[in-house]
């Protein structure tokens, strides 16, 4: 389409180009040609036209005008033809003009004000007075004083309007008779008819007075003077104390008032009421500003900090870092609780609030969750404390490496290759050349969660750090390598969308199959150390068997095996050189997955190490404390293919080691001697591969942006889109406290896991409900 | 001299005044939307249905009309909103001042406040007040005249310009425009009285008659081809009718203030759209994972990792512009546009009769040409060939009407020359035609091929480069009052009555661009494209004749 429309304008009818006569249009070379062309061919013609042309780029205007009087036209000239002179581009461009003042304005405000202040005071002395007024006639004890004797001090109050000035009652115009009988206004002495007769009651009275005496505690509710004043009159009528009075009746608890007076009084009332009800949404929204405030205040300085941290510099301390990255979390959870409350704000209240203010929800809602995505996204990852050590080294090992600029050729090629092999995996490599050195130890072998955001970006984040060590440290053959990684990262993206389906499907009975299968194998290799490098492959073509994968993978199984029969230092750089087989092991752990950790992880790192810590000859030893690290909660990227590569990593690593893992494992699992939890960890491990359904849908903030929106109100799916917004972060939430629980717990932060937890049981009880709702 | 500028600047400043909390902003129909920090509402005042919301702030930007001001008493008699910030986007009188402030009995007013918005800000240069059919006959409604003298005024006091003013004499209303605006100036002359510049700003008013070819030709420039072939209102362009349009760009937004791709392209022609598209389509392929192999450098990677939060928001953008651009590309080839803007434009820049006689008949018997396409060539050949001695107008109605032209396009056909014939035209619009093309065959071989398509200058750009030299002629464009500009202008505020269109948009835009020391903003009582510059035509109460032979005689008499 775009080549389609990029061409209307390939052939213009007919184009001449180059320096044309204007006289003759002889076609000629150059202008200087032209020239003498034009002295040679028309210097007879006109003596104007030949002297302006000899400044014709200069005063091409000139020209022109001269060139028409020479051709005859009769018209004079009018001095239009300019438009093709100004080619030089002095001007503007309107968007850049300079920055101006604001425009004018000019203020009513003081004229306003004093109009209103007229008015104001003369409501206000209207007001004072009738509360005055109010106060005296309610100051004694009406129900137990005789009617005569009330009015009489209601007669002193104000004095009443005599009868025979009024023959009509001045609202509705109705003659006074011997039936329509004439009533006074207790607060101002003017008459009407019982129809327009309103009554003030002792409760509101008393709670206007004594709001204008400041004593505020002392009214009544709202909601009862509402109710007492519109009580019928009927009901008065049938009281007790209205017997007395046989022509008029009487209503002790009540004032008889005008329609004008009682106007009066209603809405001073309703500014009492407002001057002291802050609605639940105002609380609520101040403190939503404040938590706003205080995360404004606190990420940059976290984000100075994390950038360092990752950099392996030793500015910052680790624990602060770790302590402000928690606050700033908490933080956020609070906003996204308040905001959230405020969009329920009355959602169960029979009536429905009014649309606008649901709209309002929806709108500070909405505003909140901007805020939250668009600031946790530059919320980076810190490093592990190990991590840390280990970055901190690296950073002086990187620099020792500069010199080691070799083997490129085999490196890249066997980064592809294992690129396209591990398919979407890879596209978390990266992570693998910063966690060097995740140490594992049998017993306490738990994945530690940092993560928060859209694992997507956060990979990205990293990658760019990592780039920009790659770089600071000159090593070029990694920072293709990272290319590389980046490249892979969005084919994931891509491939996530369209293989979610079909792989969440699949894959519990593959998993199943798998661990059994996986099993199997390592049981064999422990028996069998000799023939690991034949069952590697095995288990490749076994795994082939039940996912349709690509062909690559057998080419990388086989890659791997002629590259592990290289030599040992051989392997340490190239797989260095190819974090893509590090990572995915890693990677596949969903969440949930890090309370029972298995044997297969437990390799993985161990590899790692070997393969980044030339140094480091015994890894298990430095490294047993440090706990698996850094795993996305709810890692979209863990697909298919992890679980197989992580066991073709398990394979590969022992054919490379000299001393064998197994062996290792196995005193490990024998040590422990808890059978339960240890001596059969893949019948466990089936678990967590069947919930990844669930922390699935927290892996992409991007699709459910768009439903967000709450300006698409009208469409009333929009609701549902909000709650199933709700419960992706409730679960991308409930991950990531379980991590800050785990870490917490790691570095003995005890009562911190317990406000955790409180969280977290909170969180999972507000899940369930959600689901209860969206399921009905 | 930012007319979009000026507008932003003045709604920031409400929102700033109103200080932290909830605000829900108050319009009138005519006042536009904007969202901002902490407005999370936008009622219209005149809206039935308002809740109550006592703990929200109000900002109301309203014209000050009669209705306005009777519904705000309303409303502060009864306030729905704990305080008011009132702004009125004009000058409004004292006593309705006093009429509030006497209905603020709860004293919810905290701001009163004047802020000249009272126009549309299409692009920094280009305004608009949204008014269609301004004139009756020659002069002026009153309303609207009234309505088009305050957006003027309103401009001028945004813009902070006191200007001399100059219209064109040809036209009674702009003469009576110009008086107006004088006599607001005069009136408030304390609100015009700003910082005195070394060269006054200069106000020129123009007549749309002068110029009836401009809104009559096809467009190539994104903007104004938008225009005319979907229609852009308040930065809208309806593609409901797009065929197989998905739900969500029924209806999508072009507005340089978000979106860089337009405002990087709005005035390059369809050419260079659909290149930039494509290089816009690549850019997206290569930040989507299939395409990765052009991620090369650091910076590539780099710039992608940067971008990746906006991933989103590109892809809303490459799938509008691609829409967009597919569709005016489905419009132009089922139209058969690029013939029919080729004979439109020999119609509208060259003087050969005959040819464009014949060009015009053959499109005629185009059937891929639509029945306003062949109207629309007719009226321009009425227009430029109006008193030429073989003027075979009769037979081009004639084949008008076989083809099954509806009636109310042949009438049209009249009515524009009636609206801007030779009669009414004060400047020399074809006129000069030979001389251009000898002209500009002489200049193409100083400066190589122009477009076929986009030959077509607007009147205005003469006027303008006339104006900036300091030689346009007093004769045709007075001075109102004994005062003359002796220098050459450097702000320039021109006004076209009967409504401006984006072909002179770009003019203007290039003429900022060439002009070093000029800014000219140009307004436009509308802006127009074809269709709507027709219903000005008939809402100005030219209706045309309906049969044709009466009044296509040459009248060679008339001739010079």
């Amino acid at each position: 389409m775009a080549a389609g429309c990029a061409a209307p304008f390939g052939e213009p009818a007919e184009v001449r180009e180059g320096f044309l006569c204007p006289l003759c249009l002889k076609d000629l070379q150059a202008f200087h040609q032209l020239r003498s062309h034009y002295e040679e061919e028309h210097s007879g013609e006109d003596r104007d036209v030949r002297g302006q042309l000899r400044n014709l780029v200069q005063k091409a205007k000139r020209a022109k005008r001269k060139l028409l009087k020479r051709e005859g036209d009769d018209r004079t000239d009018s001095g239009s033809q300019e438009r093709y002179e100004s080619f030089s581009y002095g001007g503007v461009d309107p968007y850049m003009w300079e920055p101006q003042e604001v425009g004018a304005m000019r203020s009513h405000l003081s004229d306003f004000k004093k109009h209103r202040a007229a008015r104001i005071d003369h409501y206000v002395v209207e007001v004072n007075k009738l509360i005055i007024r109010l106060e005296k006639l309610t100051s004694f004890d009406r129900a137990n004083t005789e009617s005569a004797k009330i009015r009489a001090i209601e007669k002193s109050v104000v004095p009443w309007v005599s009868d025979q000035d009024v023959p009509f009652c001045p609202d509705c115009g109705n003659k006074f008779n011997i039936r329509n009988r004439r009533h006074h206004c207790r607060l101002c002495g003017s008459i009407m008819c019982k129809k327009c007769m309103e009554l003030v009651s002792l409760p509101l009275a008393s709670k206007l007075t004594s709001a204008s005496k400041e004593a505020l505690g002392s009214h009544t509710s709202p909601n009862s003077s509402p109710n007492s004043v519109h009580g019928s009159r009927r009901s008065s009528i049938s009281s007790i104390s209205s017997v007395s009075s046989v022509l008029d009746e009487k209503d002790d608890d009540r004032i008889r008032c005008c329609r004008h007076c009682k106007d009066t009084l209603l809405k001073r009332e309703q500014q009492i009421d407002e001057k002291e009800y802050t609605p639940e949404i105002v609380k609520l929204y101040e403190k939503l500003r404040l938590c706003m405030e205080k995360v404004d205040q606190k990420a940059p300085e976290y984000i100075r900090m994390a950038e360092s941290l990752n950099a392996g510099e030793t500015t910052y301390n680790l624990e602060h870092a770790n302590d402000l990255r928690v606050e700033i979390q908490k933080v956020y959870e609070f906003i996204d609780a308040l905001s959230k409350k405020i969009l329920s704000l009355g959602l169960h209240e029979d009536p429905q609030p009014h649309p606008k203010t649901l709209q309002l929800q929806r709108m500070i809602r909405y505003s909140a969750t901007l805020f939250v995505q668009e600031k946790l996204l530059g919320l980076m990852s810190l490093p592990t404390k190990d991590q840390y050590e280990e970055l901190k080294k690296r950073r002086l090992h990187m620099v020792a490496l500069e010199t080691r600029g070799k083997q490129d050729e085999k490196q890249k090629d066997f980064v592809s290759r294992s690129a396209a092999a591990v398919n979407g995996d890879a596209t978390h490599l990266k992570k693998g050349t910063v966690r060097k050195s995740e140490g594992w130890l049998p017993t306490s072998s738990i994945s530690r969660e940092s993560e928060i955001a859209d694992p997507l970006l956060q990979q990205i984040d990293n990658i760019t750090s990592f780039i920009k060590q790659a770089k600071a440290a000159n090593r070029i053959d990694e920072v293709h390598m990272l290319q590389e990684n980046l490249r892979q990262l969005q084919d994931e993206y891509d491939q996530q969308q369209t293989l979610k389906a079909i792989e969440l499907s699949k894959r519990q009975a593959e998993e199943e199959e798998m661990q059994r299968e996986e099993l199997q194998v390592l049981r064999e290799k422990e028996w069998e150390r000799e023939h690991h490098k034949f069952m590697s492959q095995h288990s490749r073509t076994c795994s082939l068997d039940f996912r349709e994968v690509k062909q690559h993978e057998h080419e990388v199984a086989k890659e791997n095996w002629n590259l592990t029969a290289h030599a040992l230092d051989l392997d340490i750089t190239q797989i260095k050189g190819d974090p893509s087989f590090e990572t995915p092991a890693v990677e596949q752990l969903p969440a949930n997955e890090h309370l029972i950790f298995t044997l297969k992880p437990q390799n993985v790192p161990q590899r790692d190490k070997d393969q980044d810590q030339t140094a480091c000859l015994n890894p298990f030893e430095d490294e047993a404390d440090t706990p698996q690290s850094e795993e996305d909660p709810a890692n979209p990227f863990a697909k298919d293919t992890s679980p197989m590569v992580s066991f073709s990593n398990t394979a590969l690593q022992s054919d490379k080691k000299e001393y064998n893992p197994f062996e290792n494992e196995e005193e490990d699992e024998q040590t422990n001697g808890a059978p339960g939890s240890n001596s059969n960890p893949f019948e466990e491990d089936e678990n967590p591969f069947q919930k990844p359904g669930g922390s699935w849908n927290s892996g992409n903030p991007f699709e459910e942006r768009s439903s967000t929106n709450p300006f698409e109100v009208e469409d009333g799916n929009e609701i549902s889109g909000e709650e199933a917004i709700e419960e992706e972060l409730l679960l991308q939430q409930i991950d990531n406290i379980k991590a800050y629980i785990f870490d917490a717990k790691h570095s003995g932060r005890m009562d911190e896991v317990e406000v955790l937890t409180e969280n977290l049981k909170e969180l999972k009880r507000t899940l369930a409900k959600q689901k209860e709702k969206s399921n009905c | 001299m930012n007319a979009v500028l000026a507008v932003k600047q003045y709604v920031s400043k409400m929102i700033e005044d109103s200080g932290p909390g909830m605000k829900v902003l108050l319009m009138d129909r005519e006042t536009s939307e904007i969202l901002q920090k902490e407005v999370y509402l936008f009622e219209r005042l005149d809206s039935a249905n308002r809740e109550a919301m006592k703990h929200l702030k109000a900002i109301c930007f309203l014209r000050p009309t009669k209705e306005n001001v009777e519904l705000l008493i309303q409303e502060l008699r009864r306030p729905k909103y704990s305080i008011y910030f009132i702004y009125f986007s004009n000058v409004i009188s004292k006593s309705d001042v006093k009429s509030l402030a006497e209905a603020d009995e709860q004293e919810v007013v905290a701001e009163v406040q004047e802020f000249y918005g009272d126009y549309i800000a299409v692009n920094p240069h280009v305004f608009s007040l949204n008014l269609l059919g301004c004139c009756q006959g020659r002069s002026w409604d009153p309303a609207q005249l009234s309505r088009t003298t305050q957006g003027l005024t309103a401009l001028l006091l945004s813009l902070k310009k006191c200007p001399m003013i100059r219209y064109q004499l040809s036209s009674e209303s702009a003469k009576r425009l110009a008086e107006c605006v004088k006599q607001v100036i005069t009136k408030e002359y304390e609100l015009f009285d700003f910082r005195r510049t070394e060269v006054p700003p200069l106000l020129l008013i123009l007549d749309r008659s002068d110029d009836a070819i401009t809104p009559l030709l096809n467009q190539w420039t994104y903007q104004a081809m938008v225009h005319e072939l979907l229609g852009i209102n308040n930065n809208r362009i309806d593609l409901s009718r797009v065929p197989g349009i998905s739900k969500d760009l029924r209806e999508v937004v072009l507005s340089a203030e978000n979106d860089e791709f337009y405002a990087n392209n709005m005035y390059l022609n369809f050419a260079e759209i659909g290149s930039n598209i494509k290089n816009l389509m690549e850019d997206f392929q290569r930040r989507k994972p299939k395409e990765q192999q052009k991620l090369e450098s650091i910076a590539d990677m780099k710039a992608f990792v940067e971008n990746y939060p906006q991933f989103k928001k590109m892809s809303g953008t490459v799938s509008k512009h691609v829409t967009v651009v597919g569709e005016l590309s489905r419009l132009v080839g089922e139209r058969n546009l690029l013939e029919v803007s080729e004979v439109e434009q020999e119609l509208a820049c060259q003087n050969d009769h005959s040819s464009a006689l014949q060009n015009v008949r053959r499109l005629l018997q185009n059937p891929k040409v639509t029945e306003f396409d062949a109207a629309r060539l007719v009226m321009l050949y009425a227009l430029h060939y109006e008193r030429h001695s073989s003027n075979s107008l009769p037979g081009l109605m004639t084949d008008l009407r076989n083809r099954g032209v509806p009636e109310k396009y042949r009438k049209l056909v009249s009515a524009v020359v009636e609206y801007g014939g030779k009669r009414v035209r004060g400047s020399d619009l074809f006129s000069p035609k030979d001389a251009v093309a000898i002209t500009k065959q002489f200049l193409k071989g100083l400066k190589g091929v122009e477009n076929v398509y986009t030959q077509h200058q607007p009147l205005l750009q003469e006027t303008l480069d006339q104006l900036i030299k300091g030689k346009l002629k007093d004769s045709q464009y007075p001075y109102l009052g004994p005062n003359t500009l002796r220098d050459r202008p450097q702000d320039i505020i021109v006004f076209i009555i009967g409504g401006a269109t984006y072909e002179e948009a770009l003019t203007v835009y290039n003429l900022n661009r060439t002009n070093p020391g000029v800014r000219i903003v140009l307004g436009g009582t509308t802006i127009h494209n074809t269709k709507s510059f027709l219903e000005e035509v008939t809402a100005s109460g030219f209706r045309g004749r309906s049969t044709e032979s009466s009044h296509v005689a040459p009248r060679s008499s008339s001739r010079r």
